[in-house]
């Protein structure tokens, strides 16, 4: 049960949240094992997958941690956000309420994360186009505002998916890399320029880069 | 270091003289049970049509409504053979592997001895023992039922077709004498009727914006309810699971709906149908069924539900205080059984809350194959007096069910593999090892608190 041989340069940890049902899991599944699955259970508590990518010659691992979207687990969910250097925060373009709760889920960021943390919105299921519910502009705008990334996806029709986790890790590996950061910065797409000379709190023991196995 | 595994040999061996002391009559059952089915010589529980054909006829040793049973049983069949005398059945080496070796001598030499064991494993354990279901049919058919005796029976599992009748009794629900019994559930699902009128069968518009997104939350909830099993996903089914989760909340202030009670409901829901509904799962249809029935279906899950719950209600209120409690009881229990294991994870930096939150809110019912949930939920109501405390024993022998594994993981394989437990071939005898350990344990741990007192 080897971890593999391919060697890794950096561990990020970014949390996914968002309302129930608007496809959090459902992304994930599609990003970390390109699956779809129509009869998926609710979440609970949370739930974790890892993919790795090659950013820029180094290989990303990418630790994502899926939450439930209920209320009454923000308790337990936010917990997780202790050590996330990016968060995906998702809505369904099709229920306008869930676009609506937004605000609050930034709120929930920005009391439990790290304030440099990198965040994309992405409004989910652009496929239902005919059932669309949240304008295009609308997000855009309030992303804008908030100076955060935004993009929307199918989870189902793999729309997007792998952009939005690569706009946030790539995002997260230049900050990280402060070298690439001054020649990236017109990437920045209104994140916070103060984001760059802080230092990106890299998680815990459990985060941690595995050492290499060379074990004989 | 060196002392201290001395010291738990020492333990050990303590203990494995004590755990022979204790194994009462129920643990005895278990085991025989258990064990014979490990021997080898039987087709478990779950037999397809074309291995039945194998064996001598036996139907007719059954009562006739097992036969419904049986096939009920049927839904997830394909892989109920292959597995007997599995590697993964004895745990390997556990540290508690002594007692296991006991268990089988015990068992050994009862079943060779035994025709009428041999017997009983090769039409699929226990729930078809001929003397059980004799034992059962007597404690149920007094006037006054004997709720210790029923216990004792149930925690080894209950036949199909008494299941309905024993839960509701366990439970608490049905009243143990049987004069009153039918009076007392006809008052009950009246009841439930009239809250349903009260609470739900209203508009919105009397409601309140926390019910309305309570309703709504219940409503996404549903449909994502034991998706696997196609019978869910019927219109009729999903809102009576609609209806009694959002009854449930409504007369549950302090906790409301839950994402994960949804999942609580089903076992009841698929017992309570089992007494209408005739042959395999695949093939029920609500539309067979009439409102009165449906009605009076949905009452007793609703009230087993609550009964369920009475007990654990801040498992669910907010931050879910009784469940972060049980998770680290759970951390110290094996702690205490499996220091290898318990060490690994801490160094791995995985936290108990990681993997076992999902297992307490949800009563394991989401890491086992749905058809073994009903038996497990035997044990479970059989010990529903004090359940949270046994569910940590529970917990603790599944986990340490794959403890070799552990051993070997780094922290993300190891938070992967807790989220998607290999149980998808488990017949009841995995279930079994894992509940009788858990008695053990429990017997163990709990006559002698201070082995959790560090």
């Amino acid at each position: 049960m080897g971890s593999g041989d391919q060697k890794i340069d950096y561990v990020f940890k970014v949390v996914l949240i968002g309302d129930s049902a608007v496809g959090k899991s459902q992304i994930l599944a599609r990003f970390a094992r390109n699956e779809f699955s129509l009869d998926s259970k609710s979440t609970i508590g949370v739930e974790f997958q890892t993919r790795t990518l090659v950013i820029d010659h180094k290989s990303v691992k990418a630790q994502i941690w899926d939450t439930a979207g209920q209320e009454r687990y923000r308790a337990v969910t936010s917990a997780y956000y202790r050590g996330a250097v990016g968060a995906m925060l998702v809505y369904d373009i099709t229920k306008r309420q869930t676009f609506e709760h937004i605000p609050r889920w930034l709120e929930e960021l920005r009391n439990h994360a790290d304030k440099n943390i990198v965040i994309i919105l992405i409004g989910n299921k652009s496929d239902l186009e005919d059932q669309r519910d949240v304008p295009t502009d609308d997000a855009k705008e309030f992303a804008e505002t908030e100076g955060l990334f935004f993009l929307e996806t199918s989870a189902l029709v793999a729309t997007n998916v792998d952009t939005a986790f690569t706009t946030v890790l790539t995002e997260i590996y230049n900050i990280v890399n402060k070298k690439n950061l001054a020649a990236d910065e017109s990437q920045g797409n209104g994140n916070p320029a103060s984001l760059s000379g802080k230092k990106i709190v890299i998680p815990g023991p459990a985060q941690e880069i595995p050492k290499k196995n060379t074990c004989c | 270091m060196n002392n201290n595994n001395n010291n738990r040999e020492q333990q050990h061996k303590q203990n494995k003289d004590s755990t022979i002391r204790i194994l009462d009559s129920r643990f005895n059952q278990t085991l025989r049970n258990v064990q014979g089915l490990l021997k080898g010589r039987s087709i478990p529980g779950k037999i397809s049509s074309s291995q039945r054909l194998d064996l001598p006829d036996n139907s007719n040793l059954c009562p006739p409504t097992y036969k419904r049973s049986l096939s009920y049983n049927d839904a997830g069949t394909s892989y109920h053979t292959s597995e007997i005398g599995k590697e993964e059945v004895h745990s390997k080496s556990k540290p508690f592997g002594s007692p296991d070796e006991n268990k089988q001598k015990i068992s050994a030499s009862a079943v060779e001895n035994s025709s009428e064991l041999v017997w009983k494993s090769s039409i699929g354990g226990r729930a078809t023992d001929s003397i059980r279901v004799m034992k059962f049919t007597k404690v149920l058919s007094g006037t006054m039922v004997i709720l210790e005796k029923l216990r004792e029976l149930a925690w080894s599992g209950v036949p199909d077709y008494m299941r309905p009748t024993v839960w509701r009794l366990l439970l608490g629900y049905a009243p143990p004498n049987s004069d009153r019994r039918e009076g007392v559930l006809r008052r009950k699902r009246l009841e439930y009727l009239e809250c349903v009128s009260q609470c739900y069968d209203i508009p919105d518009t009397e409601r309140s914006d926390d019910e309305i997104n309570m309703l709504h939350q219940i409503a996404v909830d549903c449909p994502r309810t034991v998706p696997d099993v196609p019978f869910f996903q019927q219109q009729q089914i999903q809102k009576s699971l609609e209806r009694i989760l959002y009854t449930w909340a409504i007369r549950h202030p302090a906790s409301g709906y839950v994402q994960g009670i949804n999942d609580l409901v089903t076992p009841f829901l698929v017992v309570f149908l089992s007494e209408h509904l005739e042959g395999s799962i695949d093939h029920w249809s609500m539309s067979d069924l009439s409102s009165d029935k449906i009605s009076n279906i949905e009452a007793d899950c609703y009230w087993c539900l609550s009964k369920l719950l009475d007990g654990m209600q801040d498992h669910y209120t907010f931050s879910q205080p009784g469940i972060q409690r049980l998770v680290f009881k759970l951390k110290e229990v094996v702690r205490r059984i499996d220091e290898p294991v318990s060490s690994h994870v801490q160094q791995q930096g995985l936290e108990f809350l990681q993997f076992a939150f999902r297992w307490f809110n949800c009563l394991l019912i989401r890491e086992i194959p749905f058809n073994l949930v009903t038996r497990l939920w035997d044990t479970y109501l059989a010990e529903v007096d004090a359940l949270p405390d046994f569910l940590v024993y529970i917990f603790a022998s599944f986990l340490l069910t794959w403890s070799n594994m552990i051993l070997k993981l780094d922290f993300q394989e190891l938070v992967m593999f807790l989220q998607h437990l290999p149980t998808q071939n488990w017949t009841e005898q995995e279930l079994e090892m894992v509940l009788s350990r858990a008695f053990m344990w429990h017997s163990m741990f709990n006559s002698s608190p201070n082995h959790l007192s560090t």
